[in-house]
C-alpha cells in the first residue's frame, strides 16, 4: 500500500439552488478542487463518485459519469458508489484504495446532491416485502422518530436534559457563523432552540438537520505525485467502510433480535475502530472530529461508542464547552449537518474538505488550534458506514 | 357495518388467547424473527444455511418498553392516519421471546411512558378507510395488571 495524500479540495456552498443543477454544483466543487490541487482535468486518472438518490445520474446513480461528461470525456474509469447517506464516504474510500493499491496516481472523489423539500421520504415501493414500506404504513415512524427514541433512552440512562440537546445546536451554529460554505450562519440562543417546534419528542426542529443542495470534491494522489506538487500535503492516515452487525440493537426492519448490550450503531463503531487500527492512531491522537450530526443526539452517543470519551461523559463535555473548536474534543467545527443541511450523498466528501482545511490551518475563525489529526464519519441506510482519518 | 381490516395480511392475528405477532424461529439456532422469515439470517447459523428449517411462532403479548418518541408532526407517505392528525407515540419494545419490535404505543398520556415499563400487545385502529372500515395494526399499551406495577425499570 502506498501512502495517499489529499492534494486539493473544493466545495459548492450549501443551500437551496432552484436554478442550478446537481451537475452545476459538482462542476463548481470539482473545479475548485482541481485548482486547489494545482492540476488540470486531464491529469485525473479515475473518478469515484457518490451515487445520488435524488438528482442527476440518469436515474441510475451514474453521477460520476455526469461529472466526466460535463468536464470533458477523457475515457477515465468511473466508479459510482451507492451507500445511502454514507455514499460520499464510500466513494472516498474506493478512491483511496485505487491510489493506495498503486492502480492510479491521481483520483477525483466527488459527491453532489439536490434534495427535494421536506423530510426524506421512502423509496415509493409499496410492497409487503419492503421493510421501510411496512414501517411507515403499519406504524408511521419517521427518521426523526428513530432518533427521538434513541435520544429519549439516553435521557433516561444518563440524565441528558433538553438543555444539553439545545447546547449542541447552539455550538453548531456558533461555528457556522465563521463558515462561508454553511447554509445557516446565524447564531442561535439556547432559548431559540428550546422554543423551536417539537418534531419528534424529545427532538426539536433546531436539533435535527434539514436537507440542502450542495457538492464537494477532493483530489487524492500518491505520495510520489504529492511531493511534486506541494511541500505540505495532508495524508490519509486510515480509511474504512463497514456495515451493521447482526447483533445490533437498532430495529432496522420491524424488529431486531434483542441485543445483550446496547450496540445501536454497530456499523459506525466498526468503521471508526477499523480506521483507528489502520491509521495506528487512537482517540487520544484526535485534534477534531467531523461526525454525521443528523441530530444533536449523535454528538452525545457517537463519541462514547467510539471510545473518544467515557460512557455518560458526553453531556459534561458539552456543558464545559469541550466540544467547541478550542475544547478538548472539538466536534464539527464546520457547523456540521445542523448548519449545512444534509445533501445526503455529498457529506462524506464535505467532511474530507473540512478536515483538510483544518489540518492545513486554513479554517479561519473556526480553526482548531494546532490541528494534526482529524476523523470524518458517515452512516447511511442499509447499515452502511465509513470513517476516514487525515493527518498532517 | 364497520369491519376490521388488517393493515397488511400475515403480520399479526387476533387469536382466541389474544393478539399475537406472527413470526418465525430458526429450528437450528433459535433466532426469532418478525415478520416471518423463510430463512435464517444469523451469520453463525451454518447449519441453518444448509438445511433451512424455520418454524412459525406467535409472539406476545408481554413486553418491556425500551424507549419511545412522539410523532409530533404528520409523517410523509406511505404512512396513513385519521384527519385531523393527532400526534402518537412510537416505541421499541423488548418482547420476552428475545425480539425488539417497533410499534405504536396506544396512550393519551405520553408523560407516563418510561423505559422499562411493562407493555402488552393489542390490535387497534390505525385509520378509518374511505368505506368506513377500521384498518387495524399491532400496537402496545402500558400493562395495567397490578402485578406489573412494581417491576420498575430494567437496567440497560
Amino acid at each position: 500500500m502506498t501512502e495517499v495524500a489529499v492534494l486539493g479540495v473544493g466545495m459548492h456552498p450549501f443551500g437551496k439552488f432552484a436554478d442550478r443543477s446537481v451537475t452545476d454544483l459538482c462542476r463548481s466543487a470539482v473545479l475548485a478542487a482541481l485548482a486547489d490541487a494545482g492540476i488540470s482535468w486531464r491529469e485525473v486518472e479515475a473518478v469515484a463518485a457518490a451515487s445520488s438518490r435524488f438528482s442527476g445520474g440518469k436515474g441510475w446513480g451514474l453521477n460520476g459519469n455526469d461529472v466526466v461528461e460535463d468536464l470533458g470525456s477523457t475515457g477515465v474509469p468511473v466508479y459510482n458508489l451507492s451507500a445511502g447517506c454514507a455514499a460520499g464516504g464510500n466513494a472516498f474510500h474506493i478512491g483511496y484504495t485505487l491510489v493506495a493499491s498503486g492502480m492510479h496516481d491521481v483520483v477525483l472523489v466527488v459527491g453532489g446532491e439536490k434534495m427535494p423539500k421536506g423530510f426524506i421520504q421512502t423509496s415509493g415501493v409499496e410492497e409487503a416485502t419492503d421493510p421501510e414500506f411496512l414501517r411507515q404504513r403499519c406504524i408511521g415512524v419517521s427518521g426523526p422518530a428513530f432518533w427521538g427514541m434513541l435520544c429519549r433512552r439516553r435521557m433516561e440512562d444518563y440524565g441528558t436534559t433538553e438543555e444539553h440537546l439545545a447546547m449542541i445546536a447552539v455550538k453548531a451554529h456558533a461555528n457556522s457563523v465563521h463558515n462561508p460554505n454553511a447554509r445557516f450562519r446565524k447564531p442561535f440562543t439556547l432559548e431559540e432552540v428550546l422554543q423551536s417546534p417539537m418534531v419528534c419528542f424529545p427532538l426539536r426542529l433546531f436539533e435535527i438537520c434539514p436537507v440542502s443542495d450542495g457538492a464537494a470534491a477532493a483530489v487524492i494522489c500518491s505520495a510520489r505525485f504529492a511531493r511534486r506538487k506541494t511541500t505540505k500535503p495532508v495524508w490519509v492516515a486510515g480509511s474504512a467502510v463497514a456495515t451493521a452487525r447482526f447483533d445490533d440493537g437498532m430495529t432496522r426492519h420491524l424488529a431486531a433480535v434483542s441485543p445483550p448490550g446496547k450496540t445501536m450503531h454497530s456499523e459506525a463503531k466498526l468503521a471508526v475502530e477499523t480506521a483507528f487500527e489502520r491509521a495506528g492512531l487512537g482517540p487520544r491522537d484526535l485534534s477534531l472530529v467531523e461526525l454525521q450530526d443528523n441530530t444533536v443526539y449523535y454528538e452525545l452517543a457517537f463519541p462514547e461508542e467510539w471510545g473518544l470519551c467515557a460512557e455518560g461523559e458526553a453531556e459534561r463535555l458539552v456543558e464545559q464547552g469541550e466540544t467547541g473548536p478550542t475544547g478538548r474534543l472539538p466536534i464539527n467545527p464546520s457547523g456540521g449537518f445542523q448548519s449545512f443541511g444534509e445533501a445526503t450523498t455529498a457529506m462524506g466528501v464535505f467532511q474530507v474538505a473540512e478536515l483538510t482545511w483544518q489540518l492545513r490551518g486554513d479554517a479561519g475563525a473556526r480553526q482548531v488550534p494546532n490541528a494534526r489529526v482529524g476523523l470524518g464519519q458517515t452512516i447511511g441506510l442499509g447499515g452502511n458506514a465509513t470513517a476516514v482519518m487525515l493527518k498532517t | 357495518m364497520t369491519q376490521r381490516i388488517p393493515v397488511i395480511e400475515g403480520l399479526f392475528a387476533e387469536l382466541p388467547e389474544g393478539p399475537r405477532l406472527l413470526g418465525s424461529r430458526c429450528a437450528h439456532c433459535a433466532t426469532p424473527y418478525f415478520p416471518r422469515s423463510p430463512v435464517c439470517h444469523h451469520p453463525d447459523c451454518d447449519a441453518g444455511r444448509i438445511e433451512n428449517r424455520m418454524e412459525d411462532v406467535a409472539f406476545g403479548p408481554s413486553g418491556v418498553l425500551y424507549s419511545h418518541a412522539v410523532q409530533n408532526y404528520p409523517p410523509p407517505p406511505p404512512a396513513k392516519f385519521d384527519e385531523p392528525y393527532q400526534p402518537y407515540a412510537v416505541g421499541m419494545i423488548d418482547l420476552a421471546e428475545g425480539l425488539r419490535v417497533l410499534g405504536r404505543i396506544a396512550t393519551d398520556d405520553f408523560s407516563k411512558l418510561q423505559g422499562g415499563m411493562p407493555v402488552e400487545l393489542i390490535v387497534d385502529r390505525l385509520y378509518r378507510d374511505g368505506d368506513g372500515n377500521d384498518v387495524v395494526t399491532w400496537q402496545f399499551r402500558p400493562a395495567e395488571a397490578a402485578g406489573h406495577r412494581n417491576q420498575g425499570r430494567r437496567k440497560p
